[in-house]
């Protein structure tokens, strides 16, 4: 239980380098626990400990230096040689809700990152009212 | 079940031409009986059960990995849709192509799908509702192809104005550009004279996208300073925004309330004043009621949901909240003392009277749950009968009754807008993904003398990116993957280059051609017996003319207003893929089926007569997009519900004679 707790805390801390969206970002999907158990469940478990442990060393090594995180990320993680993909693989899932390629439940649509990237709303939920749509979005910065 | 009684009617269909006949037919005080082939599920009189049958159209779709027009609704076995999914290029190798519902004989696949299921096709529709132009009526005698219809015009006007009425247009009369009007004087006289003086719709227009401002400011700038060259003259690039089936503010200038049927004068009157009311079941009087507003039509299980576009930005394939115009608003309006409806309940045959032609009724087979192999079947009995079951399944059902069709004429014509999609970057954000599907167009080649060598077609701009061609954004975070992009980089490059993204696809208009057709074969039947359709599709020479003339336009306003190019065309982008003057062209499927059982003014040349009455048989109608016999530059709704509430005036007149 411990271990699975501080996996999926690993799990959340290589996600903000891999999307490129904060901690606090990532926990207001609502869906870090969905993710953390499609990772765990929908792999070969001995590859993604592998992962999250390289991860972890990437991360505590680095000490925050986002520079050098990323560099490490990029040979370490990155390659579709390594862990199956699994890295592109989690960033697709948090931008689109999709492992693979089925959509893992209507939330995982719904809560897809990349809708507020491209400043819009996922369609068919999150509607942003009349009119809207004829001026510039309203978007927090 | 065996079910004896003789309705006034039977119609086949829940769909909008189906639904339209219902409620006009029963709150005129007849008896209806509709077969809908779709589930049970679909129809619901109970508001609760309606709204959670939606909810789960809607989880489907969220959860649909491709979210196609038909993807948030069930296909069912007994029941089957087309699926654009199955299209495949088809070769020696797999010709036909038997991969979906369709067998698609080609040489090419055929690109639409529609809905069978109840409220047919317009759930999952656009919603889009320009009339057609007064030439477009007319395309032998003025350009020389396809072929003229038996009304003008001005003989639907009226019949446009109840089809305004009961979708519920938002738009503005005076911001639809005519393609002949060259100032602004003529502009104002042709719609004075094509849509009345006074003449405004149900609904102020839809406001039109951020998007569409940014592009029609630049296309104005190439307009004034470097305008396109078309044949070699210029030519200024004008912009329609369009009419649309979706809820606005309402029109306080609109006086129209009801659509009722007077039994003196034998005709169907737009009223002002009058209004059927569903309590008394009568045509009442409201002048002493309090000032008449129109009231937009919210959600069937909910009135007050959806009286407003809520900006969904999913139209196609569904509208969260109904705001959306669909036939089921129409089909619950009809008299519930007077409608019997039978789901699950697939009509195969047209029975009729071999001396006298007189149809003697409908067999119809009922499956017992989705999917099921078991089935009953069972013969409705009318006075009148109405196939009102969508283009392709209109064909069908006659070529399996070998009805209607002393012309040989059903089943040919099949017609669709063929798509030519342009794709590229904006040089500044229009932020697209927002909105309805599109809310402007450009018109200016909807008509012209270049008919007689080329299609002519309209443009919508698409407000929701490269969607629809190359399936954005999730192909464009895939591409950006490919390239090890990940984290802040990732991200920025996507934020920079999604809210650039613009689409424009030209609908050519497709004309009859008698080999493009659909046909039936005893090799292919679905589950429980029924034919399934078997198609036979081209692009001609006219069609391919308008894509080399279109993508020339295009490529001019794309590099003068400093658009960057991403359009491709291959074999593998889409199955439709034809080559003219050495350059390929991919083309999309508009879903829009349309001419298989074509009107004429002569039965050798036409399955119906201007009032959608089967030459061959007295008692026969058939309603929806089968009987255009051309197709125009719109999106044919709004004309096939004019056509059908014309008819439905003819059917009421045949039963009180």
């Amino acid at each position: 239980m411990e271990s699975n707790k501080k996996a999926a805390n690993t799990f959340l801390d290589i996600s903000v380098f891999l999307t490129g969206f904060n901690k606090m970002e990532l926990l207001g999907t609502g869906m870090l626990e969905t993710y953390f158990n499609v990772v765990m469940n929908m792999n070969n478990v001995a590859l993604v400990e592998s992962f999250l442990a390289e991860s972890e060393k990437i991360l505590a090594k680095n000490q925050g230096n986002a520079e050098k995180i990323n560099n490490e990320i990029l040979h370490k993680l990155m390659p579709d040689s390594l862990y199956n993909g699994l890295a592109k693989n989690i960033i697709t899932m948090w931008y689109m809700g999709n492992w693979m390629n089925t959509v893992i439940n209507p939330q995982s649509y719904v809560q897809g990152l990349i809708w507020g990237v491209a400043e819009t709303h996922p369609p068919g939920a999150k509607q942003p009212g009349y009119a809207s749509w004829a001026s510039a979005p309203n978007t927090v910065k | 079940m065996i079910n004896n009684k003789t309705y006034d009617v039977v119609i086949v269909g829940s769909g909008i031409s189906g639904a339209v006949m219902a409620k006009t037919l029963t709150q005129a005080g007849k008896t209806v009986l509709l077969l809908e082939a779709g589930l049970t599920a679909g129809i619901s009189l109970d508001r609760n059960g309606d709204y959670q049958n939606y909810v789960d159209y809607l989880n489907t779709f969220y959860t649909a990995s491709a979210k196609v027009p038909n993807s948030p609704y069930p296909n069912i076995k007994d029941a089957p849709s087309i699926d654009v999914l199955d299209m495949q290029p088809i070769s020696g190798a797999n010709s036909p192509s038997t991969n979906g519902y369709l067998v698609q004989a080609g040489p090419l696949p055929f690109g639409s799908d529609c809905l069978r299921g109840p409220g047919g096709t317009t759930l999952h529709w656009l919603g889009s509702t320009p009339r057609m132009l007064p030439n477009d009526f007319k395309m032998k005698t003025l350009y020389g192809q396809g072929v003229d219809w038996p009304i003008s015009y001005e003989d639907l006007m009226p019949y446009y104005e109840m089809a305004e009425l009961e979708i519920g247009v938002s738009g503005d009369v005076n911001a639809i550009h005519w393609p002949e009007a060259s100032n602004k004087q003529e502009q104002v006289e042709l719609k004075n004279k094509f849509y009345g003086k006074e003449y405004v719709f149900p609904m102020e227009e839809i406001p039109t996208s951020y998007l569409d401002g940014v592009f029609t400011k630049l296309v104005a700038e190439v307009n004034s300073k470097n305008p396109v060259k078309v044949s070699g003259k210029d030519t200024k690039i004008k912009f329609s925004t369009t009419p649309q089936g979706r809820n606005s503010v309402p029109n306080k200038q609109y006086p129209y309330r009801d659509i009722t049927w007077d039994s003196k004068t034998k005709k169907l009157v737009l009223q002002k004043d009058k209004y059927w009311c569903p309590e008394t079941k009568k045509v009442v009087d409201g002048s002493l009621e309090e000032k008449y507003e129109y009231l937009p039509v919210g959600a069937t299980w909910d009135p007050n949901t959806g009286q407003r576009c809520e900006g969904n930005a999913s139209c196609v394939p569904i509208c969260p909240v109904q705001a959306k115009y669909n036939a089921l608003k129409t089909l619950y309006k009809s008299d519930g003392d007077k409608i019997t409806i039978k789901t699950q309940s697939v009509a195969s045959r047209v029975l009729y009277n071999e001396k006298t032609g007189e149809v003697t009724g409908v067999e119809y087979k009922t499956y017992h749950t989705a999917d099921s192999i078991t089935y009953d079947t069972n013969i409705a009995k009318g006075k009148i009968y109405v196939l009102a079951a969508s283009a392709i399944e209109n064909a069908k059902i006659l070529l399996a009754s070998n009805a209607a069709n002393s012309s040989d004429q059903v089943g040919r014509n099949l017609m669709d807008h063929l798509c030519l999609l342009t794709w590229g970057l904006l040089p500044e954000k229009g932020f697209p993904f927002r909105g309805p599907g599109s809310t402007t167009n450009m018109s200016s080649f909807r008509d012209g003398d270049f008919r007689k060598e080329h299609a002519a077609w309209i443009c919508p701009i698409d407000n929701w990116g490269w969607g629809w061609p190359v399936f954005s954004p999730g192909s464009d975070l895939s591409n950006a993957l490919a390239k090890n992009m990940f984290g802040k980089e990732l991200r920025d490059q996507l934020a920079d280059m999604l809210p650039k993204q613009l689409l424009l696809h030209y609908e050519c208009e497709q004309l009859p051609e008698p080999d493009n057709r659909v046909t039936i074969d005893p090799a292919y039947r679905d589950q429980i017996g029924n034919y399934r359709p078997v198609i036979h599709y081209d692009a001609s020479d006219y069609m391919k003319k308008a894509f080399e003339t279109a993508k020339g336009i295009n490529n001019q306003l794309f590099k003068a207003t400093g658009t960057q190019d991403f359009t491709f065309y291959s074999p593998t982008l889409t199955a439709d893929y034809v080559g003219y003057q050495e350059q390929g062209y991919n083309f999309w499927g508009a879903g829009h089926i349309v001419g298989t059982h074509r009107m004429g003014a002569s039965k050798k040349d036409s399955v119906v007569n201007k009032d959608s009455r089967t030459w061959d048989h007295d008692n026969l109608y058939l309603v929806g997009c089968g009987n255009m016999p051309t197709l125009g530059t719109s999106n044919p709704t709004l004309t096939m519900t004019a056509l059908t509430f014309k008819a439905a005036e003819a059917i009421l007149k045949q039963l009180e004679k």
